[in-house]
């Protein structure tokens, strides 16, 4: 049993204060969940306001051989944060500053604990942009985002955080800290290791510096809401749109449930036949912007039932809140939800999205889809009452045929969530034994011990071995 | 957590609605008899009640209730501290003379407290507990609103509206009373002004639900002799927001600003195309805007006062850190939250910030002062009475 006094001890002399370590078996329940509702309260608590900090508590739990789990706000979709031993929670929520904003190079640096919608505002403030915008923008620490490598809407056009992360600095498992990566554009020394780290889901170290490239911010945008009979012709509509190498920055879509569930919300009536929503946005000078959403409204006249664009901001506002509203709207339906959040090539949406129809009539649950078309990630809701032994298994079957369905299609099992501890069990129907084995290699040549966030990503027999 | 004025500052998970839900659902386990955690207690009076988290819950979450819920447990417990307890006593009418307490501090006021120039503020002269050398108090009005309803002759021949002035105005803004009545008169109302008691919050968000109830029970018993087709105005966010609970007895509670707008044909008929030659922002009371949904009137009203020269904050939703004994009892975390505040207001350029609610307006009135700037902050209703002459 690890010695909790010799440990806060230890914590103290190193500078962290008391009301930063918490023990109180109790009030630490309130660091121990996720947006996944599971919850395990840790052993202790520690809030570090710096990379000495961090290095420090890394080196106590290093000497008192404990499980260290990190989190940030606690926003994560696949329980990544979720303490599964009793062990260290690392909070990073008080490491929030922006350290550089280096304006000629477009690069910002800043503390693992910043929300993600702070940075966007303070670099707005010197013109420019920082695009990665996954739904919980205005809470998920940009810490979290690096670590699950978080997408959002604007990833068709603008691609995902890790393609924003040019370098961090990464205390590892014995307390070492370690930086990556620069400011060139072009930068091909020794390994890749700012990639290796990104989506790393907190298994490989504790990352507390980012360095971040950002862009200029588009000079105008254009949204469409386009409504269509089927969802089977709004997906074709996809594939059409980048035929005719048309590149909007989003396209989102919403089935028939999610319309169900935020029609009241929408500042405009939808025709009552609308059972598919694509939520379309260019983006880029007003000229090119105009003449691209004359495109768009040409190529889906013969198949939309009603075009809608979004009349100013206000509008669009609305729009966005309504879509980013969804997921607990959609919360209605039933009691529970089994939400993942698949990724295919887009070309095989129309396909992915006819087989989780065949599949929802299989198991005869309602399967909520809605999501980031565009780029092929779509978040899947099977809904059911776990409470039923009968739902509860159709539901898990429905989980797993989507799965083989999604990997069948060249697709993976998490376009933007991370893995977690709660699609650990499937990796091996995505990745063969040796790809597995070589990422094995990798976590234990940077944590032996398998102390960093055990019980995530690799399957439970993984960590069987280990300990 | 997106929305919370104290995770903005703290970044700690107790002073969110999620992690208190947790520490509430933790604390049903807590064997009976066993004290709550010092850690519990702390985050249960960390809490603005400012509403913010309710108002943005897709559930619709209670969250508030459930805080002062809490607290009226830990009174149970541990009783109130002594000073609350008095407090209460006075805005609960257990220990008569309130307003000749605060009429004899104004004779005095000046021997312990000095002026400052360009404010209508006052800052210490003697180490008095729980105030610093920041520290920025109203001026206590010589004249109280009382006074000025004495001196005043009531028409009689419009329709009638109702006044619930509250404490704040009653006592130490008077001149909002004062502005809201004469408006009110302008347009053609009646207004009846009874001798209402306390709205109860202040006591409510403490934990003392038995003074709150009984200040709630005064007022109905008043209200049961008035006309019952006439709204009750509220100048002050916080009483607006204490009203909903009321039975108001099938009578509607309306800020000033809601009412002015449903009324603007005839505002802007009396204003003839006057305008205030100033810029202006607002900063929007938590109990306003969270608490009673009011967000669009308050601009509008501002704009037609101004000429169209509102101008908004970038975080206009934020709380300002007041918080009604907030800024008393956690004055480091208050005024973090009062210098951001502070640093909008400026960057809009305006001259004046517009505030409806009396607590909000001494807390930028400090934060503005101690800034060094010139900006004043005022209520909407007052500019608008200065307007119209």
């Amino acid at each position: 049993m690890p010695d909790i006094t010799a440990i806060t001890a230890e914590l103290h002399a190193a500078g962290i204060d008391a009301d930063r370590v918490i023990t109180d078996r109790t009030a630490m329940t309130c660091y121990g969940y996720d947006a996944t509702r599971q919850s395990r309260p840790p052993l202790l608590v520690v809030l570090p306001q710096s990379t000495v900090e961090v290095a420090a508590a890394l080196k106590t739990a290093a000497a008192h051989r404990l499980p260290v789990f990190t989190r940030g706000a606690g926003s994560g979709m696949s329980g990544g944060t979720i303490p599964t031993g009793a062990g260290m929670v690392l909070s990073l929520t008080m490491m929030t500053r922006v350290l550089e904003l280096d304006l000629e190079n477009f690069m910002v640096t800043v503390e693992p604990g910043i929300i993600t919608k702070e940075l966007q505002e303070a670099v707005a403030a010197h013109g420019l942009w920082y695009p990665p915008d996954p739904a919980s923008l205005a809470f998920s620490t940009l810490g979290g985002n690096v670590a699950e490598n978080a997408g959002g809407p604007c990833a068709v056009k603008y691609g995902v955080t890790g393609e924003y992360v040019r370098g961090l600095e990464v205390v590892l498992a014995d307390g070492t800290v370690i930086t990556t990566g620069n400011k060139c554009v072009k930068s091909v020394s020794g390994y890749d290791l700012t990639r290796l780290f990104v989506g790393s889901e907190g298994t490989l170290g504790v990352i507390t510096k980012i360095l971040l490239r950002l862009l200029p911010p588009p000079a105008a945008r254009r949204t469409q809401l386009l409504a269509f009979a089927d969802m089977g012709t709004a997906a074709e509509t996809i594939t059409a749109m980048f035929r005719r190498r048309l590149v909007p920055a989003t396209i989102e879509f919403l089935d028939h449930h999610s319309i169900a569930a935020i029609r009241q919300e929408l500042p405009f009536a939808l025709p009552p036949a609308a059972r598919a929503l694509l939520l379309v946005e260019i983006d880029g000078e007003p000229e090119t912007v105009d003449r691209d959403a004359e495109r768009l409204r040409e190529l889906v006249a013969p198949t939309a039932i009603a075009v809608i664009t979004a009349a100013d901001e206000r509008e669009r506002d609305t729009l966005w809140q309504a879509r980013r509203a969804l997921s607990p709207a959609i919360a209605r339906i039933a009691p529970h939800k089994l939400n993942e959040d698949i990724a295919v090539p887009r070309a095989s949406i129309p396909a992915i999205i006819a087989r989780i129809d065949a599949i929802a009539a299989e198991v005869e649950l309602p399967i909520v889809c809605f999501g980031h078309a565009g780029d092929g990630n779509i978040h899947v809701n099977v809904m059911l009452d776990k409470t039923d032994p009968g739902q509860a298994e159709r539901g898990e079957r429905a989980v797993a045929e989507i799965f083989r369905a999604t990997v069948g299609l060249g697709g993976t099992l998490s376009g933007e969530h991370g893995i977690g501890n709660t699609k650990s069990a499937f990796l091996p129907l995505e990745w063969d034994a040796p790809t597995i084995a070589t990422m094995r290699a990798v976590k234990l040549a940077l944590d032996p011990e398998n102390r960093l966030n055990p019980g995530k990503i690799f399957p439970p027999d993984f960590h069987d071995h280990i300990s | 957590m997106a929305v919370c004025p104290l995770y903005r500052h703290t970044r700690r998970e107790e002073m969110v609605a999620r992690g208190k839900l947790a520490l509430f659902a933790a604390d049903l386990e807590r064997p009976a008899g066993e004290p709550l955690p010092t850690f519990h207690r702390h985050a249960i009076d960390h809490c603005l009640l400012c509403h913010s988290c309710e108002a943005n819950c897709p559930k619709g979450v209670k969250i508030t209730d459930l805080v002062i819920a809490a607290r009226e447990e830990i009174a149970r417990e541990a009783g109130l501290p002594p000073g609350k307890r008095l407090f209460f006593a006075l805005l609960g009418g257990k220990i008569p003379g309130l307003a000749r307490m605060l009429k004899f501090g104004a004779l005095f006021q000046g021997l312990a407290w000095r002026r400052i120039p360009q404010s209508s503020g006052l800052r210490r002269r003697l180490p008095f507990p729980l105030t610093d050398d920041h520290t920025v108090i109203p001026r206590l009005p010589r004249r109280q609103l009382a006074d000025f309803l004495r001196a005043r002759k009531p028409a009689d021949s419009g329709p009638p509206v109702i006044f619930f002035p509250g404490c704040a105005i009653s006592y130490l803004f008077p001149e909002i009373g004062r502005a809201t009545i004469r408006v009110l008169e302008r347009l053609g109302f009646t207004v009846l002004v009874p001798k209402f008691v306390c709205c109860g919050t202040a006591a409510r968000a403490a934990g003392d639900r038995n003074t709150a109830d009984n200040l709630q029970h005064q007022n109905h018993e008043l209200l049961a002799a008035l006309p019952l087709g006439a709204p009750v105005i509220t100048a002050c966010a916080t009483c607006g927001h204490a009203l909903m609970r009321y039975d108001l007895g099938g009578r509607r509670a309306v800020d000033i600003s809601v009412f002015l707008m449903e009324h603007r044909a005839r505002l802007e008929t009396l204003l003839a195309g006057r305008t205030l030659d100033l810029d202006v922002t607002c900063h929007d009371p938590c109990h306003l805007r969270k608490g009673q949904g009011v967000i669009r009137e308050p601009r509008e009203l501002l704009d037609l006062i101004t000429g169209n020269r509102f101008r908004d904050l970038a975080h206009p939703e934020l709380c300002c850190g007041s918080g009604g004994t907030f800024g008393v009892t956690h004055r480091e975390l208050s005024r973090t939250i009062q210098a951001e505040k502070i640093a909008e207001i400026t960057a809009t350029g305006a001259t004046v910030a517009a505030s409806g609610c009396p607590g909000c307006l001494i807390q930028l009135r400090e934060g503005l002062t101690n800034a060094g700037t010139a900006i004043t902050a005022e209520h909407p209703v007052v500019l608008l009475d200065r307007l119209l002459g």
